[in-house]
């Protein structure tokens, strides 16, 4: 009977939460930013925006200090309106995927950060509203030509706005690697001389991760390979392509082979264990995201940041460039033209003032210009990268190509398959996912 | 007093002891190392495993911050209503596998375990679809519904368990002075059985407490989550990382875990042991 | 309902005769709803999607058995099936072994009065609920080839060689396996601690009387005596672990290659990465068979008064 006084502090705990709840939400009322809404609580107009945790609510509070202030200057241009915030959480996969399931059910946020690789998915599923009047024909006549096909539905209507862009760049440590490499044969010779004065050689993603594929995709789009025909078929292991598509691997199998590359390449999949290799010192050579620049330069003591070089990624040749450009867009869910026409400014919003605030690259060429922000000479290189710039197959189809592609790389690296065995392997996997 | 054999074999005891708990401990600390440092330290992964400067300052960053309270308190909630709506609707049931022979006692007893062999990731899509006709989306009360059945089966099993030690005599005695059935087992054996019910509740809560893929499908306003679905805002994006941050955040979430596990784990222990208070 | 009592009655002496006022079905009515609405029908759900066109993005459903075939066809899925079987066996005896140490030494200390064995299995419970995404970041970190690897770190201060933890397709196996096995042990410590010390103390001092050495009663009373438990959590265990990808995730992503992809990442990566809620349900519908089978057998070696 004594254990009694157990059940009874165990019932004790579970209720103590469901009581001492309805108390927290009750603070703060006239705050014009909170958790779960910019605006006036009784404001007449409403919508719900879902975004993500790396601005307004970014767990760095510098980032999160600068956003609460842009948007409390746009919410004072908007008056009458109310932004209901909900989180999308860092599980992108899980996101865009429950964003799809709540849009099909009638149940989705009226306006919608989405990644760009997903924004093929979400207009064959026509669920994004046109949001074309909210833009003036210059405005879009600006966007880059790939981002402005990837926003363009089959009416010709603007379904989203992709308001910031990212790309892949060759760095190096210039104390190191004094001249950048240009083809694959330099960049190979470059990451050995490297090796030979201790450090580990060439980083890049290799495990099973996007970032893998798409890093990738940069040397196969850089002799002009396609993966997909018109119709959303893969065609990369077939003809001209294959022969495209082998020499690009051989580059990368080469690359560990000769140990210009570490074989843990094929663990790597995140930019941040580049990153850590970088700050660490053991690296002097990666492939990496534009956005790595501003990490190293924060993470780095001066001497050392200042030491990190950014060029354009190497091609077979000098003149064979491509390089994957990625991103997020916002779109609008909604019937309703008044919260389509403000989900259009709130990416207006993050475009111009917030892609200064964060340095991330914006898609159009004007916005260059206009801010002061990007004036620092990493971002010439950015521009002169973007022009071979290439983005992801805008079909269904692509997750499970860059799927099987991460496979195939992770094999290949891992030295338990020769490039041709690894392509075929993944050429029938797709084969049998397509007949349906 | 202890012979030397005995001494020997405490040696042993501690020395068995100190490996599999230095297993089990170089993560945690590993975890504790990636809280206490700056964020520019967390990119010298090994190399600084005791910071430089070390720093206080992340778990006072998680805990200043409104939202991560409420995250707490969500739950709290969730997982400890969810626990006693297991344990409620389970005892009955567990009651009857417990005291009576019936056909086909053994046949549903594993009917219910083997209910606990459907993976979440695809029954939660008929499920979310589901809920949204019962009008149950985006609220707690949807998610605690999922808790209880997701508890259910393994609730039955040790609920059985826990009134299989209660001695039939006493529920005979009850009878005896004109207590009716459902009385006798409300008044005699939930009260005798109440360290195992306990134990069922804890055991509950913990699992609860981890899951992420029910109220992160089921809620989309980040007012109701859970801590749970939440530590994933502390898991960096492209342009910062937060390492650091969420290192100090998982810490804070596993205590109150370890602190209920603490606080009750000889009920827990007790109820797990068929018959232990029978004497 | 007076049959099903009536063998109560025989068998056991607890029914009195106010029990037949309340039949043993209405005991088991609040369980049978609450499965029936939350398990029952989203299972029929996902059987009846497996044999559709279904996909995250909408459209017309249509009835098929195309994403069945597309599933069961999949050149990938004999690797991935033999991934799970190797996952799921080792991580179930590595946690029933880790996890029975635990528990002999911590009731051997209480026995002995050794102090600190609290300590030990706080701990291991520590670990259990360690959330799943810091477990990714943590064991990474630990099997980092990098030359700031923390393991690999020791070895080479040790001037041992290093091992390539995660980048070996068999090895990244087996640290997947370490990582979950670290995760998961507490669960059957718990049980299996319980199960000790429900072991009836008079055996033991019976067995003292003839003087056995310690291993033979171990051997011949403890472990007898810890069969039905032990049994019981590996259902427990095994279907814990077929459903279980976190620490894969999080580790490996199920590479390198699908060095350590196993059927509940690939049904996850269906649905949530593909979108194909068709083929996803089918995957999950088989996990399910799997589960029951395996099941089965366990049942086949339960003692019978355990039923």
């Amino acid at each position: 009977m004594r254990m009694n006084r157990l059940f009874r502090t165990a019932t004790a705990l579970s209720f103590t939460g469901a009581v001492a709840l309805p108390l927290l939400p009750a603070l703060a009322q006239d705050d014009l930013v909170t958790r779960d809404r910019v605006g006036l609580a009784d404001a007449e107009n409403s919508l719900t925006f879902r975004l993500t945790a790396y601005d307004l609510y970014s767990a760095d509070p510098a980032t999160a200090e600068g956003f609460v202030e842009l948007f409390t200057t746009f919410i004072n241009e908007h008056p009458g309106w109310r932004i209901d915030t909900q989180l999308q959480t860092g599980n992108l996969n899980e996101e865009q995927a429950r964003i799809l399931e709540q849009a099909q059910a009638g149940r989705g946020p009226d306006c919608a950060m989405i990644d760009s690789a997903q924004l093929a998915t979400f207009k064959n599923a026509g669920v994004l509203a046109p949001m074309t009047d909210y833009f003036t024909q210059a405005e879009i006549d600006d966007l880059f030509p790939y981002v402005r096909e990837a926003v363009t539905d089959d009416n010709g209507d603007i379904v989203a706005l992709w308001w910031f862009t990212d790309l892949r760049v060759l760095y190096r440590n210039a104390g190191v690697v004094p001249d950048a490499p240009q083809t694959w044969e330099e960049t190979q010779q470059a990451a050995l001389d490297t090796v030979d004065e201790g450090y580990e050689g060439l980083l890049f993603n290799g495990g099973r991760t996007e970032g893998t594929a798409f890093d990738w995709l940069a040397f196969f789009w850089a002799q002009g390979g396609e993966l997909v025909d018109e119709t959303g078929a893969p065609i990369f292991y077939e003809g001209e392509n294959r022969e495209k598509f082998l020499a690009a691997l051989q580059f990368y199998d080469d690359l560990v082979e000769s140990g210009a590359a570490p074989q843990r390449v094929a663990t790597i999949t995140t930019y941040d264990d580049i990153t850590a290799a970088a700050a660490a010192g053991t690296t002097a050579m990666f492939i990496g995201g534009n956005w790595q620049y501003a990490q190293l330069q924060t993470t780095l003591p001066v001497d050392q940041a200042e030491q990190w070089q950014v060029s354009e990624l190497p091609g077979p040749t000098a003149d064979q460039r491509a390089t994957g450009t990625g991103g997020w867009a916002i779109a609008a869910l909604s019937d309703d033209p008044a919260k389509v026409e403000m989900c259009a400014e709130i990416a207006k919003l993050y475009a111009g003032p917030g892609n200064a605030f964060q340095r991330l690259l914006p898609t159009s060429a004007a916005l260059y210009e206009e801010y002061d922000e990007f004036a620092g000479p990493e971002f010439d290189v950015f521009a002169a990268a973007l022009e071979n710039g290439q983005a992801r197959p805008g079909v269904a189809s692509y997750p499970e190509i860059s799927n099987q592609i991460q496979i195939l790389l992770g094999e290949v690296l891992s030295q338990s398959k020769e490039p041709e065995q690894a392509l075929d392997d993944a050429a029938a996997a797709l084969e049998v996912g397509s007949d349906s | 007093m202890v012979s030397r054999g005995g001494i020997l074999a405490n040696v042993a005891t501690y020395a068995a002891a100190v490996l599999i708990a230095a297993f089990f401990l170089v993560p945690l600390t590993w975890l504790v190392s990636l809280a206490l440092r700056t964020p520019q330290e967390i990119f010298f992964g090994a190399s600084r495993f005791i910071p430089e400067n070390p720093t206080l300052d992340n778990f006072g960053q998680v805990l200043r911050d409104r939202g991560f309270l409420n995250y707490l308190w969500n739950a709290l909630k969730l997982s400890g209503l969810g626990a006693l709506g297991s344990v409620i609707v389970a005892a009955p049931a567990a009651y009857a596998f417990s005291r009576f022979d019936f056909r086909g006692r053994g046949v549903m007893m594993m009917a219910i375990l083997a209910v606990q062999m459907v993976s979440g990731l695809v029954i939660l899509i008929p499920l979310y679809r589901y809920m949204g006709w019962l009008g149950l989306l985006e609220t707690h009360v949807g998610v605690i519904a999922i808790y209880i059945a997701i508890g259910l089966p393994i609730t039955v099993w040790l609920l059985k368990t826990a009134f299989d030690g209660v001695p039939i005599v006493l529920e005979e005695a009850a009878a005896i002075d004109g207590y009716g059935h459902f009385e006798t087992f409300l008044r005699i054996t939930l009260p005798l059985a109440s360290p195992g019910m306990a134990s069922a509740l804890i055991l509950n809560m913990i699992l609860n407490w981890s899951q992420f893929l029910v109220p992160f499908i089921m809620l989309s306003r980040d007012a109701q989550w859970p801590i749970s679905v939440a530590i994933y805002n502390y898991a960096g994006s492209t342009t910062a990382s937060t390492t650091h941050l969420l290192a100090a955040a998982c810490l804070i979430t596993i205590l109150p875990a370890i602190l209920a596990f603490l606080l009750l784990q000889r009920a827990i222990v007790s109820a797990l042991t068929a018959g232990a208070i029978k004497g | 309902m007076p049959k099903p009592i009536a063998q109560a009655l025989s068998r056991r002496t607890a029914t009195t005769p106010e029990a037949s006022s309340i039949p043993y079905w209405a005991w088991l009515l609040p369980v049978m709803l609450v499965i029936g609405a939350f398990y029952i029908y989203p299972i029929i759900d996902a059987l009846r999607l497996a044999f559709t066109d279904a996909t995250l993005t909408g459209g017309a459903e249509s009835y098929t058995v195309r994403s069945l075939q597309r599933v069961l066809s999949n050149p990938a899925l004999p690797t991935i099936l033999s991934n799970t079987a190797i996952f799921t066996a080792a991580s179930v005896v590595g946690q029933q072994l880790l996890g029975l140490s635990v528990a002999l030494l911590v009731v051997r200390g209480e026995r002995h009065h050794l102090p600190g064995m609290l300590v030990l299995r706080t701990i291991v419970l520590a670990a259990w609920v360690v959330p799943g995404i810091a477990n990714g970041v943590i064991w990474s970190m630990l099997f980092s080839e990098s030359p700031f690897g923390a393991i690999n770190g020791v070895l080479r201060l040790l001037e041992l060689p290093t091992v390539a933890w995660l980048s070996n397709p068999a090895n990244a196996m087996l640290s997947a396996i370490i990582a979950n096995v670290w995760q998961g042990t507490a669960f059957s410590m718990i049980v299996l601690y319980a199960a000790l010390k429900s072991v009836d103390p008079s055996l033991y001092e019976a067995a003292a009387v003839d003087g056995a050495p310690a291993w033979e009663r171990f051997w011949f009373i403890t472990l007898p005596q810890l069969k039905a438990a032990i049994l019981v959590n590996s259902i427990l265990i095994t279907i814990q672990t077929l459903n279980t990808f976190d620490a894969i995730l999080a580790l490996t992503g199920g590479g390198p290659g699908r060095a350590t992809e196993v059927l509940s990442l690939f049904a996850y990566n269906t649905v949530f990465y593909q979108f194909d809620l068709a083929g996803g349900s089918a995957l999950s519908i088989l996990l399910l068979l799997i589960s029951l089978v395996l099941a089965a057998l366990y049942m086949l070696f339960m003692p019978k008064r355990d039923m």
